[in-house]
């Protein structure tokens, strides 16, 4: 059997499918147990590192770039795990950095300590690098102990031949599954208008999916379909809407909110991915449907959601 | 047709229509017709299939069409211009931006909130009132107007309770097929037929021997919808009811300034079924007033709501529907002009000399059946010359019944059936079936025809003939004699009747 070796730079000319992660980094590109806390200053080590290492010059830039899209959208991977990626147009391989910290790094107000981050450099001409990565990288990481595991590991050696062991392998795509978010907020099939409205002002959100008792996707909820409700076709008609000044079909939904079930306002227009189809699939059946959400579901059981700007953010910003 | 059909696909349907089309050429030069009426028959199928086969691309077809008439020296300009029918296109380009203001002001807004505060409102009560009112406002506002307000309110009270809108939506197009024969304003072949039969029809014909005919058959159609549709009427009631325990509504209900829209379109009515009197009081040419009361409504109601002005003729009026309307009109009008029109007239003088009687159903049977696979306004515009040459009042009424009734036979068989069907898909992404429409289509479409049929036999008699609406002495009960390529004549019934 051949010995694990550091076999660097697999995934040059952006092809990154079926690569090991461990390829992505070496034990020099390694900081073991650091006692920085300072997340700002941790990403400057790093970055400096890796540019002295490859050539990369325009690190002080990238590390501005991280600060602000780290406080944007937190990259964080599960428990006390986060994988921060900044892209340039410099690179055209994947560069990672590792950094492990016992005592946790400060990363932000409400954000449990990080004790494993994984830096990336990803080539801007391969946006799907990042999420293949983090696809990888999110399988092994499932475990709440990994953090706790890799921080106590003592040499960069040693990390990389854990990550090494975990068989990280790139997929050759990303999945659906890899770019949804967690379903914050939803309704129940026996919940009223009431609720619904109540959802829709406090989460300030445009659209809720409705579930049936086994977490089925049934319908989805959207303000546009409330405000329909409202004024339908026959009131929206008229060009003279003086005479409605006061909101007068407006406090007749009111008064019988929470008499009207969900049923009634829910439509069946809406977007699904299974959960295992590519995130391309995701990218179509927004742009044919026109739709702002994508529900990804595993057979009709609603996992996850990919709003438009959450999946154009992480394609060709994140 | 569809973006995505293939070419192959495609040719086969281009060779079908060529060879239909040469095929009814090469009949029409078997029938001893000359160069010029060979050319209009086949340039006139040419078309006709065209339509048929590429439905998107009607217009254009059209207008090359126009091209070859005037190109094979067929049709020359002035007959084009003459046999435009602008008359007719002016009059409904007026109902259009009227029926645009009249929406704008929230007339049908308040008539569909009418419908839907009723109270106690049961299935069989809400199918009555379905039926009236598209029936109603056909008769009022046309038919393609009366099913797009109709299927809204289908629409919004099959969403409320959660049901199919397909049977109801079908009711309503039906009933509005029906309606549509009440008045001159019913359909673009009520306004054709009035307009272009000699002498022209008036408002009051109508009113006097075509809506009672209508009423009719509304009544019996009625019966029959409410038993075809049994059990969803039955459901409507459950859903109905129990949404009524609920306290709840069928939809959202704001206060309508109806008074000033309700105002103009009676005004607007009263102003065409007066038109006779007032053209005798003017002195001006028949029907002058009809065509332009809605022309001269819409010029006001432009001035009134003049920051609107522009949006009524761009957006209310259907120009692509009326330019294909106008084509269509001056194609069949070469069919006239090249007398294949007299030359059919002949034949059926022929076929049914002496048994008059026979004429009505078999005109009624050609009307119903080539309006339920051919657009209604292009079956009239090339039929109704020929029906006219036969010269019998009744075989008028037999063509605008015929035509109207047969368009509730299949789901292409008028505007109003494409439109309701059109409002289906994009609301709900379904469609109905061929059959499903064609089962109870072909049974209405029958039965009412059915009805048409026996009350004209029965008012024949009482009927005035051609030579008296054109105020000429009365001759008691006349039938037309045509000779080919001569003025018409008419000879006493009695001579030529056994």
């Amino acid at each position: 059997m051949k010995k694990p070796g550091f076999q660097k730079t697999a995934a040059s000319n952006h092809k990154i499918n079926g690569v090991h992660f461990s390829s992505f980094f070496d034990p020099g590109q390694v900081i073991c147990q650091t006692d920085t806390e300072d997340r700002n200053g941790i990403f400057r080590e790093m970055l400096e590192r890796l540019a002295r290492q490859h050539g990369i010059a325009e690190w002080e830039k990238a590390c501005q770039v991280l600060v602000e899209q780290e406080e944007r959208y937190p990259a964080l991977l599960g428990s006390q795990i986060a994988v921060p990626h900044v892209r340039l147009e410099s690179i055209d391989t994947v560069v990672a950095g590792v950094v492990t910290s016992q005592k946790g790094i400060v990363y932000g107000k409400g954000v449990e300590p990080v004790k494993l981050l994984i830096l990336m450099l990803v080539p801007k001409a391969a946006p799907g690098a990042y999420l293949q990565a983090l696809s990888a990288l999110s399988k092994a990481c499932q475990s709440p102990e990994v953090a706790e595991r890799i921080s106590a590991l003592k040499s960069g050696e040693e990390v990389w031949r854990f990550f090494y062991q975990q068989g990280m392998i790139l997929p050759d795509h990303v999945c659906a599954c890899d770019i949804m978010d967690p379903v914050k907020v939803k309704l129940q099939e026996h919940d009223t208008l009431e609720k619904a409205i109540d959802l829709f002002v406090r989460h300030g959100v445009e659209e809720l999916p409705v579930v049936d008792k086994d977490e089925d996707l049934i319908g989805i909820v959207s303000a546009h379909e409330l405000l329909r409700v409202c004024l339908p076709d026959y009131i929206l008609w008229m060009d003279d809407v003086s005479t409605i000044l006061n909101f007068e079909p407006f406090a007749e939904l009111l008064r019988k909110e929470n008499k009207t079930w969900l049923a009634e306002i829910m439509t069946s227009e809406y977007v699904t991915v299974g959960e295992e189809a590519p995130a391309i699939q995701v990218a179509k059946e927004l742009a044919r449907s026109r739709a702002n959400h994508a529900y990804i579901v595993r057979g009709q059981r609603l996992v996850g959601v990919v709003a438009l700007e959450r999946f154009l953010s992480r394609i060709l910003r994140e | 047709m569809s973006g995505e059909e293939t070419t192959p696909h495609m040719g086969l349907r281009m060779l079908a229509v060529l060879g239909v089309s040469l095929s009814l050429g090469g009949l029409a030069h078997w029938m001893n017709m000359d160069r010029s009426q060979v050319i209009s028959c086949t340039v006139f199928f040419l078309i006709i299939m065209s339509t048929l086969m590429f439905w998107t691309f009607r217009l254009a077809i059209a207008f090359i069409g126009i091209g070859a008439l005037m190109g094979l020296n067929v049709l020359d300009l002035p007959t084009f211009i003459h046999e435009c029918k602008l008359d007719v296109i002016l009059f409904l380009v007026g109902m259009m931006v009227t029926v645009g203001v009249l929406k704008e002001l929230g007339l049908f807004t308040w008539i569909i909130q009418g419908v839907i505060k009723t109270h106690h409102m049961t299935g069989m009560k809400f199918v009555m009132i379905l039926v009236f009112l598209s029936a109603f406002m056909a008769c009022a506002v046309d038919e393609v107007t009366s099913i797009i307000f109709v299927a809204t309110l289908v629409f919004q009270v099959c969403d409320t309770l959660k049901m199919r809108p397909t049977p109801f939506l079908m009711i309503s197009v039906l009933a509005t097929n029906i309606g549509s024969t009440g008045t001159m304003l019913g359909n673009p072949v009520g306004i054709l037929i009035g307009q272009k039969v000699t002498p022209p029809l008036k408002f009051l014909d109508f009113l006097t021997w075509s809506f009672p005919i209508m009423v009719l058959v509304l009544v019996v159609t009625l019966f029959l919808l409410l038993y075809w549709y049994r059990r969803d009427i039955h459901l409507l009631s459950e859903r109905l009811a129990a949404r009524r325990e609920m306290g709840l509504g069928l939809g959202p209900l704001v206060r309508v300034p109806y008074r000033r829209s309700l105002g103009i379109l009676v005004g607007m009515l009263g102003f065409i079924a007066l038109h006779h009197q007032m053209e005798n009081w003017l002195g001006l040419a028949p029907n002058t007033v009809l065509i332009v009361a809605p022309l001269v409504v819409a010029g006001v109601l432009m001035v009134w709501r003049r920051e609107r002005a522009r949006h009524y003729i761009e957006a209310d009026v259907e120009w692509w529907t009326l330019l294909f309307f106008m084509m269509l009109f001056a194609v069949a009008g070469t069919l006239e002009h090249t007398r294949v029109t007299e030359r059919i007239a002949v034949g059926f003088q022929e076929a049914f000399h002496g048994r008059s009687w026979l004429l009505t159903p078999v005109i009624m049977v050609i009307s119903a059946f080539g309006s339920a696979f051919v657009d209604n306004i292009v079956f009239v515009a090339s039929f109704l010359p020929v029906v006219d040459r036969l010269g019998q009042t009744p075989l008028i009424w037999a063509l605008l019944h015929g035509t109207c009734l047969g368009g509730n036979i299949t789901l292409i068989g008028s505007t109003a059936n494409i439109v309701a069907l059109g409002m289906l898909e994009k609301r709900y992404h379904s469609h109905i079936h061929f059959f499903e429409w064609f089962r109870v289509g072909i049974v209405v479409g029958l039965i009412s025809c059915l009805i048409a049929w026996g009350c004209i036999a029965l008012l024949s008699p009482y009927m005035p003939t051609k030579a008296q609406r054109m105020g000429e002495p009365e001759v008691p009960v006349q039938m037309m004699e045509i000779v080919p390529d001569k003025e018409v004549t008419y000879v006493d019934v009695e001579k030529v009747t056994p």
